[in-house]
């Protein structure tokens, strides 16, 4: 379990502040915010830090193919992101500080346009970001096939509708997709992670350090799940590969297993519970050192340890230690946990 | 069908033939996913040549260890095998404490890796410096007679301790050099959870303890190390990036507006 990826550290690359950016062999546009200023006392110095809300509005429309791809840096501020129809990504930012007007002309939206490549990154200036209280929240369209990438250090990222892979990351922000079926990451430091409407072959990683990750609705090949304190939930879920690791968390999983499917759960303290509907058949290969195994479906004990000689089947099995089968036995479940009650149930 | 990651590993560094090379540009052409973890492993090796060798790359543990597992179950299939059949015909909990001895050696192994991989080792020389390492876990797990196998599985699992407090130390120290480049809650949210694992590592470690030989016990002690130790390279990796070229950046602005109550 990686729960700060790569794609993060790329991404907060990109939206570190202008620091030898430019690359001389790309389009760059760099658009300095239009100076329409918003606020209570627009104009009037209100004292660093306490005045009302100063905001400066940015918007901006780039044609880009309708399978292109998208990415957007940001480091304090949201982050949503729709699919539309059309060919073009449209960008519309709003700057904002409670502090000196004059902080907001300190950043910048910068829009790297190339053939089918559209960056959006937000530059701080250097030499004043000490003092620097602005934050960008970005409302971005793309077309609905494009492929995006959405991180940002300190706010929400939230991807709505979109068709094409979608990467999306925050260190201290919650990440939510909606209705959009080729999430392959979604990952967090501090905030949650919440998932639905996921659909695709591929992979499916989604991991927070501190918060719960949350999905449904998911059909995939490969799903990886991962926290340190968080719970992991996934319902109305399909996957024939699953790996699951949490520390103090909980783990459920609702829905239904592949046959010939591999399911591996690993916690500490936190119950594991799978909730199946008509599973074809598993071998399930339990253990836990201080909490209990129950089985709803009848199970065939199949271990050599902890095994109840007198009895070949039973129902509602509970130790701490098992090897069994049900039905034709083609899925993989191997779960541990440490302290935790490892329930498989029915749906 | 995609590439495998060694492939794009190789790619990305640019050790495959020429050949191999085309055909991993072909599909990379039509694939954003390989695409992007191509491009993703050309940053990390951009970065890793920029930086100090105190600073581990991300993503360089788990293929060291999926690399090691990978070799050693190859290498030692026909060990193994025997192992597994011994168990399943005869209930015999000293071979099956034998295969369990054989993934503690690799353990052991991994975990020295690891702190290789903390004071100094980049993404290169991993590839060469597994093989070696899986071999002599795999020939360690031939030469262990399933009699004295419990025995060892305890002075085996002590020896991985070692090895991942050592690691776990090394990283603690560079996290807590350089947490300053990091936002006041972010850093507070990573001591919490680190927080967390040394409570389960305890919990584990006080269950080995009182029943040695317990495999749950066992499994917990090193997961939650293994877990201690991803946490650590994430940190030290994010504090990396928050710092890299970015005296007056991220962590700075984000600190700034949280204080301030945005």
């Amino acid at each position: 379990m990686r729960l700060i990826s790569a794609l993060l550290l790329t991404a907060l690359a990109a939206a570190r502040p202008a620091l030898a950016q430019d690359e001389p062999h790309r389009v760059v546009v760099r658009d300095v915010v239009r100076g329409v200023t918003h606020g209570a006392k627009s104009g009037a110095y209100q004292g660093r830090d306490r005045g009302s809300e100063q905001t400066d509005r940015f918007s901006r429309k780039v044609k880009l193919g309708r399978d292109g791809r998208v990415s957007i840096g940001n480091i304090s501020g949201n982050i949503a992101i729709t699919g539309g129809s059309g060919d073009e990504v449209t960008i519309d930012a709003v700057k904002r500080t409670r502090g000196d007007q004059g902080q907001l002309a300190n950043v910048r939206i910068v829009v790297d346009d190339r053939p089918g490549r559209v960056d959006v990154r937000t530059e701080y200036d250097s030499g004043r970001s000490r003092n620097n209280n602005v934050s960008v929240d970005y409302t971005v369209t793309v077309p609905t096939g494009a492929s995006v990438e959405a991180k940002s250090v300190s706010g929400n990222v939230k991807v709505t509708g979109v068709r094409g892979a979608v990467r999306t990351e925050s260190v201290s922000g919650d990440v939510t997709t909606v209705d959009t079926p080729k999430v392959e990451a979604a990952k967090s430091v501090s905030g949650n992670v919440m998932l639905s409407g996921i659909q695709n072959d591929g992979e499916l990683s989604a991991t927070s350090v501190s918060g719960t990750v949350t999905a449904k609705g998911v059909k995939t090949h490969a799903l990886d799940l991962g926290s340190v304190s968080g719970d992991l939930l996934v319902s109305d879920v399909t996957c024939d590969r699953l790996t699951a690791k949490s520390v103090s968390g909980g783990f459920e999983y609702s829905g239904a297993i592949a046959r010939g499917g591999s399911y591996d759960v690993n916690l500490h303290s936190g119950t594991v519970r799978f909730v199946l509907a008509n599973p074809p058949g598993f071998e399930l290969t339990a253990n836990t050192f201080s909490g209990n195994i129950r089985s709803d479906w009848p199970l065939t004990i199949g271990g050599d340890r902890d095994r109840d000689p007198d009895a070949n089947r039973r129902r509602g099995a509970s130790n701490r230690s098992m090897r069994a089968t049900y039905g034709d036995g083609s899925a993989t479940l191997t779960v541990h946990t440490f302290s935790g009650d490892i329930v498989i149930a029915k749906r | 069908m995609h590439p495998n990651e060694d492939a794009l590993n190789a790619f990305a560094d640019g050790s495959l033939t020429a050949g191999e090379a085309a055909e991993i540009e072909r599909h990379l052409g039509a694939c954003v996913s390989c695409r992007q973890l191509v491009d993703d492993l050309r940053e990390i090796l951009g970065a890793t040549a920029d930086l100090d060798p105190l600073e581990p790359p991300v993503r360089v543990w788990p293929r060291i260890e999926r690399a090691i597992r990978l070799e050693q179950e190859h290498a030692a299939r026909p060990v193994g095998a025997e192992v597994v059949a011994a168990s399943a015909a005869t209930g015999d909990r000293g071979a099956a404490a034998a295969g369990r001895y054989r993934s503690l050696r690799w353990l052991a192994a991994a975990a020295a890796l690891v702190l290789a991989s903390a004071v100094g080792i980049r993404y290169a020389p991993w590839r060469q410096s597994a093989a070696p390492a899986s071999q002599t876990a795999a020939a360690g797990g031939a030469e262990i007679a399933a009699g004295d196998a419990a025995q060892s599985v305890e002075s085996e699992l002590r020896q991985a301790e070692a090895h991942y407090e050592n690691a776990i130390k090394g990283l603690e120290q560079i996290a807590n050099a350089e947490q300053n480049a990091l936002d006041p809650r972010t850093a507070a949210t990573l001591q919490k959870n680190l927080a967390v694992i040394d409570q389960a590592i305890s919990e584990s470690r006080a269950a080995v303890r009182s029943q040695p030989a317990n495999e749950p016990a066992q499994q917990s002690l090193i997961e939650n190390f293994k877990t201690k130790i991803a946490l650590l390279q994430d940190t030290v990796a994010l504090i990396n990036e928050m710092r890299k070229g970015n005296e007056a950046g991220a962590a700075r602005i984000v600190s700034s507006l949280k204080e301030k109550g945005e």
